[in-house]
């Protein structure tokens, strides 16, 4: 059985590396991006992303917050994680089944949604 | 003013004695108004006013003297008059002044009779008429300083009021709302409200406007120079006092703008910042109005009261955006020091050390979300140990009591430190490692030795039987560094269960 595979979404490239090994070491495939643009991009083309792991404060115009909200909308089967040093903005909705984790996130329950995500 | 007042005895007096005294059948007290004179007392009229351009009290009122005709159907100025012409046919006429301290003529005390005098009043009447006419000027300057400073004091308790709504106003908007209200109440207008200003003073932006009942909102944008001349005024700071758009020479070229939403008088004063108009206060009447100095004193008042509570505002505004970021940015290099710690260790086979530091580093990033939310001032001991606890997990088997307890910045971190040490410990080697067991964590503050002195209570009943570790790890020390740094720390390993106490004085505990 092939590995479910994970797109990590981080502009700051020690985290973006940081994420991909705690994913990588869990057992998954995953596949980095730094921006909201470069992540829809991917899911254009692909169609075998289970999970999306994104930061909020990105460069591009989308932020985190958007591009969840929009993967919920064109695509809704894929499981959406996203992470953020400031607190979840209030008075915005997150998308349905989506985790939010407050950085720095400890590691085994961000490995444990995934697990549970994939599952 | 004294106009429409009731009558009053001492006027009524006043007007009896005039009569007898100069054997008139007619005497008034007019006072004389911009479209009509209406009269404060009278005896042998049965009007109460009539319109200004009928009254004869009225001509040559600016030179302050005594007024005689002895013949009206024969003086020019008076041969025209409905009065003279008329049924009533008046004939004599003599009035003197009625003049205030100020020297500002109100009107007249005046007799009239239906019969000609060709030879006039004589030198005793003249000089009664005089008398009685400054007795009625008293009366009128003591009625207007009583009801002057009755305002005033009215106008002192609505300032009050006004100070402490905007103390206790969370934002702009809602100070400005109840402020609104107040004045409009306590002015009697029919609209009060306050809009920022862009940076020219071209525009102003009303919000949420306190309007009376039946008066349209005038909120949202608009620009000055619709209104007529009154730009200059407000962006030098001058406040802008018009009695009546219609004979005002700033709204008397387009009066319609200001009366087609509702307003035939108005002040606007302007809020200062910097030496720069940022804000005005708006009061509109819908009919035409005399401003009172203590009116616009009161709304000065006001105007700088909302000033000073605007800067409060946007400066917490500004210092919980620069909070935000420092936070923001504290996480990321938190986030950062993980990242490098876990790929720097990730050669290390013994994963231990590696998740303790991770965890201690959870710990504190977690006291550090309860300071942001409070803005970095004090945290409370409830919501930090919270905070803590979740990261770890096990909440459910840990009890929480005891009062609320601020702790400051440096406190709240040591404490978070502290707390994640005999958490951890507990869930390794303690009462949480195996079923059954539990914590409580009871605090109190007492008196110490004359200080006021938080006591932290840490007791863990149903583990395994505690033996005390034969080296002293860097958990232990750290426990023993204490909530303010200076120990205080009593740790004893206990067969029945680890049980700690932190002593630490309340004062320092703030203060840290």
């Amino acid at each position: 059985m092939p590995k479910p595979i994970v797109l990590v979404v981080e502009d700051e490239p020690l985290l973006r590396l940081f994420a991909t090994d705690m994913i990588e070491d869990a057992g998954f495939e995953v596949i980095d991006v730094p921006d909201s643009a470069a992540a829809i991009a991917i899911l254009e083309r692909r169609t075998d992303i289970r999970i999306v792991f994104t930061d909020v404060d990105m460069p591009g115009g989308i932020d985190g917050i958007k591009l969840a909200a929009c993967i919920r909308d064109r695509w809704p089967p894929i499981e959406i994680i996203i992470t953020s040093g400031k607190a979840w903005p209030t008075g915005v909705k997150p998308p349905e089944r989506s985790v939010f984790f407050s950085k720095p996130y400890r590691q085994d329950r961000v490995i444990d949604t995934i697990q549970r995500m994939a599952a | 003013m004294v106009l429409d007042t009731p009558e009053e005895q001492a006027f009524d007096d006043i007007v009896f004695i005039a009569s007898q005294a100069c054997d008139a059948p007619i005497a008034l007290i007019s006072l004389l108004d911009n479209d009509r004179q209406w009269f404060k007392a009278r005896v042998g009229l049965d009007v109460a006013e009539t319109p200004i351009d009928q009254s004869v009290c009225r001509i040559d009122i600016e030179d302050g003297d005594l007024l005689e005709v002895v013949d009206l159907s024969q003086d020019h100025r008076t041969n025209a008059n409905p009065l003279v012409i008329g049924e009533r046919a008046f004939r004599f006429y003599a009035g003197a002044p009625l003049k205030l301290r100020s020297g500002e003529i109100v009107g007249r005390l005046c007799v009239i009779d239906t019969e000609a005098r060709p030879g006039g009043m004589n030198e005793t009447q003249k000089v009664l008429l005089g008398a009685l006419a400054r007795q009625a000027s008293d009366h009128l300057e003591l009625r207007r300083i009583a009801r002057s400073s009755e305002r005033i004091a009215e106008l002192q308790t609505a300032l009050v009021e006004i100070g402490e709504s905007i103390r206790n106003s969370a934002d702009v908007g809602e100070m400005t709302h109840t402020t609104s209200q107040i004045i409009g109440r306590v002015l009697d207008v029919a609209r009060a409200g306050f809009g920022m200003v862009d940076d020219d003073v071209r525009h102003i932006t009303i919000e949420r406007d306190w309007t009376a009942p039946g008066v349209a909102s005038i909120a949202g944008r608009h620009q000055f120079e619709d209104y007529g001349a009154i730009r200059d005024h407000l962006a030098r700071g001058e406040p802008l006092v018009i009695e009546d758009v219609l004979t005002d020479e700033r709204t008397a070229g387009n009066p319609t703008a200001m009366r087609d939403i509702g307003i035939e008088a108005l002040v606007n004063m302007p809020v200062r910042q910097e030496g720069r108009t940022i804000a005005v206060l708006i009061v509109n009447a819908a009919t035409r109005r005399i401003w009172l100095p203590e009116e616009l004193t009161f709304l000065r008042n006001v105007a700088d009261r909302l000033e000073a509570g605007v800067s409060r505002i946007r400066g917490e505004l500004q210092q919980e955006m620069l909070n935000g970021e420092i936070s923001h940015r504290l996480k990321n290099m938190l986030s950062m020091v993980q990242a490098i710690a876990s790929q720097t260790l990730r050669e290390i086979v013994d994963r231990k050390p590696v998740e303790n530091f991770e965890q201690r580093l959870m710990a504190l990033s977690a006291a550090h979300d309860v300071l942001v939310q409070k803005q970095w001032a004090d945290a409370d001991l409830r919501a930090v140990a919270d905070a803590v606890i979740e990261t770890v997990g096990f909440g459910d088997r840990v009890r929480l009591d005891g009062p609320a307890v601020a702790l400051g910045p440096r406190a709240a971190l040591s404490f978070s430190l502290i707390l994640h040490e005999l958490m951890t410990n507990a869930c390794k080697y303690g009462a949480l490692c195996q079923e059954g067991g539990h914590v409580e964590m009871i605090w109190s503050i007492g008196d110490e030795s004359g200080q006021e002195t938080l006591v932290v209570r840490w007791r863990e009943r149903g583990g395994p039987t505690v033996t005390a570790p034969t080296r002293r790890g860097f958990g232990s020390r750290l426990i023993r560094i204490g909530l303010v740094g200076t120990g205080g720390v009593d740790l004893r390993y206990e067969p029945t269960g680890v049980e700690a106490d932190l002593r630490a004085s309340v004062r320092h505990l703030a203060q840290a």
